[in-house]
């Protein structure tokens, strides 16, 4: 076992505890920082498969965009320590049944598709592919993006100022 | 509207930069703070700070004790007899007073400087020592007088003793005086019987 | 300087922590000179001495308060969330401390030569949020959980115009790594990002007039990324004591301080970075002239920290020139001037660079 390995499950642990610690918490502030050491630890293993931007991207975007707005609106929200949070199971029959379909897929996922293993050449640059393939392949994708994020953006606008008035 | 938007712009960044300006040449102006202990302000001529008292020269009139509005000079004083005079002080003037204890509370001291105006010999005086904090404050009660105990309880039995020699010789006096107004006017009742003789001496 | 350490070590590992000490010393030797150099320049703007009595002219008092630091208590109030509490400094100080990792200190030392650079910083700084917001929560303390939400606001707000101006400065480069940016600039003081970046040509001399605005924008933004005066309103003593680290003291305080002034060098280097040249030296190397190789290194890293501690050094003057903004006003400045300014920069220093 390579010392990467051992980092690859430094960071799977780190990722699958706090995920579980997130749902299994009591506070929920708690669970939003749970929820840092998630994306941390996912980051980490997009940078172990050589992905070098969408790790960046992970962090930008998901630490310090959607957690950062996670925790403002929990901060906000009047009456979280003492609300009383449901964990417990409440259906177990059609939780398991869901569950066993996923995880079946999953697995029957993984174990038929031919793995393209390549050892030797990982890419060493990421970004510059990325956003060649961004600007001609998936040109289509990327501005229809652009513009539902900007309908939001106005939207957002809109609805603020209407309180105002 | 957007010509306003410009000019806010150019603006902020400007009065930004005058005031860069500002503090950059402050940069250069020299520090107007003292190094304390090293460096110290020049204290003004009539500054009040620290009393102090020149025994020596105190006469134990009590005048800046009775000034005081805070009533923070304590003196105590034993008349001086004859033979055991206090020196005069540095100006001749003499001494009738043995100041045997002189005590100012400098805590208690407003520093209003009443008591050295109306001071005969000048003995009582603010000087420029303004460092004399302490941990106890009854370290800042200052006694000034340098007479030892000893030394004052013999003053103080000198005194008694002179006074009661005085009032010994008073006494005596008064009884000398007496027996003497008794025999002069014995005296005087003899010449009265004794004069005519006297003419009949003058008369011879 | 890694292949050196790999070859040593064997292990690339290994090497690459090796790698960051010299970055973990830099940022503690850098505090206890900024933390000097602030009080000084402060106290000489406002005619004052400053500390004069550890050392010469106290140069020696940041140490002498650092060791006072560490031996204080540890103080942990019963109220406090007492994981996030402790954890929330470390988040702070290490999400400083990796952006480091991507600076270009000289030509053969740079913590990680990765593709993704700059974006790798930018990512970093907003994920320090993250653990401000922590140590704010956790302090259970309403004064700090204000300056928390207040810090989170202004980063996130002014990560805007910071980001317009790096995606400029991204298309002039066509790159995104910092060392290849600064290779880039080699050679002549007139490749600068500030007058227009390497090639030269009539694109050039269109372009100064807007990497100046681009450079002053991005100076105004991280200037209030990294929660200085004017912009120090997480922090505003007068109203709330001390922000979001009013509740902490000793050790774990001076990990904000430090990740604080370590950020005000990161700013300063990435401006550096992206229009004063890196390290790169306007007149040439000393080394070049007398032949001495290993000469050029130390040059080039003196620059590097020359250059940073002169914006170091302007963000302290600015601090002690403007009095603090009001909430509405940060917000005004950032999205009513900075963002459009960034956007019409952006687009054209676009048009320029297609022509
Ligand atoms: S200065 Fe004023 S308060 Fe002080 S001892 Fe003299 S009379 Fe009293
Ligand atoms: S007024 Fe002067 S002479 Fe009189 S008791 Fe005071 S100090 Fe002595």
């Amino acid at each position: 076992m390579s010392i990467y390995d051992l980092i690859f499950y430094l960071f799977a642990t780190l990722t699958i505890v706090s995920a579980l610690m997130v749902v299994s918490s009591d506070n929920i502030v708690r669970s939003a920082f749970y929820l840092l050491a998630t994306f941390f630890g996912v980051s980490g293993i997009y940078v172990l498969l050589g992905a070098d931007f969408v790790a960046v991207t992970q962090i930008m975007v998901y630490i310090g965009g959607i957690l950062i707005l996670l925790l403002f609106g929990v901060m906000l929200t009047s009456n979280i320590t003492n609300v009383e949070i449901k964990k417990g199971t409440a259906k177990i029959l059609p939780a398991v049944i869901g569950i066993g379909i996923l995880l079946g897929a999953v697995v029957s996922v993984m174990t038929r598709t031919k793995w393209k293993i390549h050892l030797t050449e990982i890419p060493q640059t990421t970004s510059f592919e990325l956003g060649k393939l961004l600007i001609t392949d998936y040109v289509l994708v990327f501005e229809l993006l652009g513009i539902l994020l900007l309908i939001a953006l106005i939207g957002a606008a809109s609805m603020a100022r209407r309180e105002q008035e | 509207m957007i010509k306003n938007y410009f000019k806010n712009t150019w603006e902020g960044l400007y009065t930004i930069l005058i005031g860069m300006k500002i503090t950059w040449k402050h940069l250069f102006v020299p520090s107007v703070t003292l190094q304390y202990p090293e460096e110290r302000a020049k204290l003004p001529e009539r500054a009040r700070n620290r009393l102090f008292l020149n025994y020596n020269d105190c006469i134990g009139c009590m005048q800046c004790a009775a000034a005081c509005p805070v009533n923070c000079i304590e003196i105590e004083t034993v008349k001086g007899i004859p033979t055991d005079m206090p020196d005069p002080t540095s100006k001749g003037q003499k001494k009738a007073l043995w100041v045997t204890k002189f005590d100012i509370d400098e805590g208690k001291c407003c520093f209003c400087q009443l008591c050295v105006a109306p001071c005969p010999t000048e003995a009582i005086y603010m000087t420029d020592i303004y460092e004399y904090s302490e941990f106890d404050r009854d370290n800042l009660v200052y006694n000034f007088a340098s007479l030892t105990k000893e030394e004052v309880q013999q003053k103080q039995d000198n005194f008694d003793k002179f006074q009661a020699e005085k009032e010994a010789q008073k006494l005596e006096a008064a009884k000398a005086k007496a027996e003497a107004d008794a025999k002069k006017a014995a005296e005087e009742k003899a010449k009265l019987e004794v004069k005519p003789s006297n003419d009949e001496k003058k008369e011879d | 300087m890694q292949n050196y350490l790999i070859e040593i070590f064997g292990s690339e590992i290994v090497a690459y922590i090796l790698a960051t000490v010299p970055v973990l010393a830099f940022i503690v030797l850098f505090v206890l000179f900024a933390v000097w150099l602030e009080r000084k320049v402060s106290a000489h703007m406002q005619d004052r001495l400053g500390p004069m009595r550890v050392g010469w002219h106290g140069v020696l008092q940041t140490l002498a308060d650092f060791l006072k630091l560490l031996q204080k208590e540890d103080i942990i109030a019963t109220a406090n969330d007492k994981a996030l509490f402790n954890i929330a400094p470390y988040v702070v100080f290490v999400t400083t401390l990796a952006t480091f990792t991507m600076l270009p200190f000289t030509s053969i030392f740079i913590g990680s030569n990765a593709d993704v650079g700059i974006f790798f910083v930018l990512a970093f700084s907003g994920a320090v949020v993250a653990g401000i917001l922590m140590a704010g929560w956790a302090s259970n303390n309403k004064y700090s959980l204000y300056g928390s939400l207040r810090s989170a606001a202004q980063i996130v707000s002014y990560e805007i115009p910071t980001a317009l101006v790096v995606l400029t400065m991204i298309m002039l480069y066509g790159t995104m790594s910092l060392g290849e940016i600064t290779i880039a600039q080699t050679s002549h003081f007139w490749n600068w990002g500030i007058f227009g970046g390497p090639e030269l040509g009539l694109a050039k001399i269109l372009l100064v007039p807007f990497m100046f605005v681009a450079f002053i924008i991005l100076f105004i933004s991280t200037l209030a990324e990294s929660n200085r005066t004017p912009f120090d309103l997480p922090e505003s003593e007068s109203e709330l004591v001390a922000g979001f680290n009013t509740e902490y003291s000793g050790i774990k305080f001076s990990m904000f301080f430090l990740s604080e002034f370590a950020n005000m060098f990161l700013i300063g280097s990435i401006l550096v970075i992206f229009f004063f040249g890196g390290y790169n030296s306007p007149f040439g190397y000393l080394g070049n002239l007398l032949g001495i190789e290993w000469l050029i290194p130390i040059e080039q890293l003196l620059w590097f920290l020359g250059k940073g501690m002169f914006f170091v050094f302007v963000d302290m003057w600015l601090r002690w020139t403007l009095p603090r903004v009001r909430v509405d006003q940060l917000m005004t400045i950032c999205w009513k001037y900075l963002i459009p300014y960034a956007f019409f920069n952006l687009l054209i220093v676009g048009l320029i660079l297609l022509i």
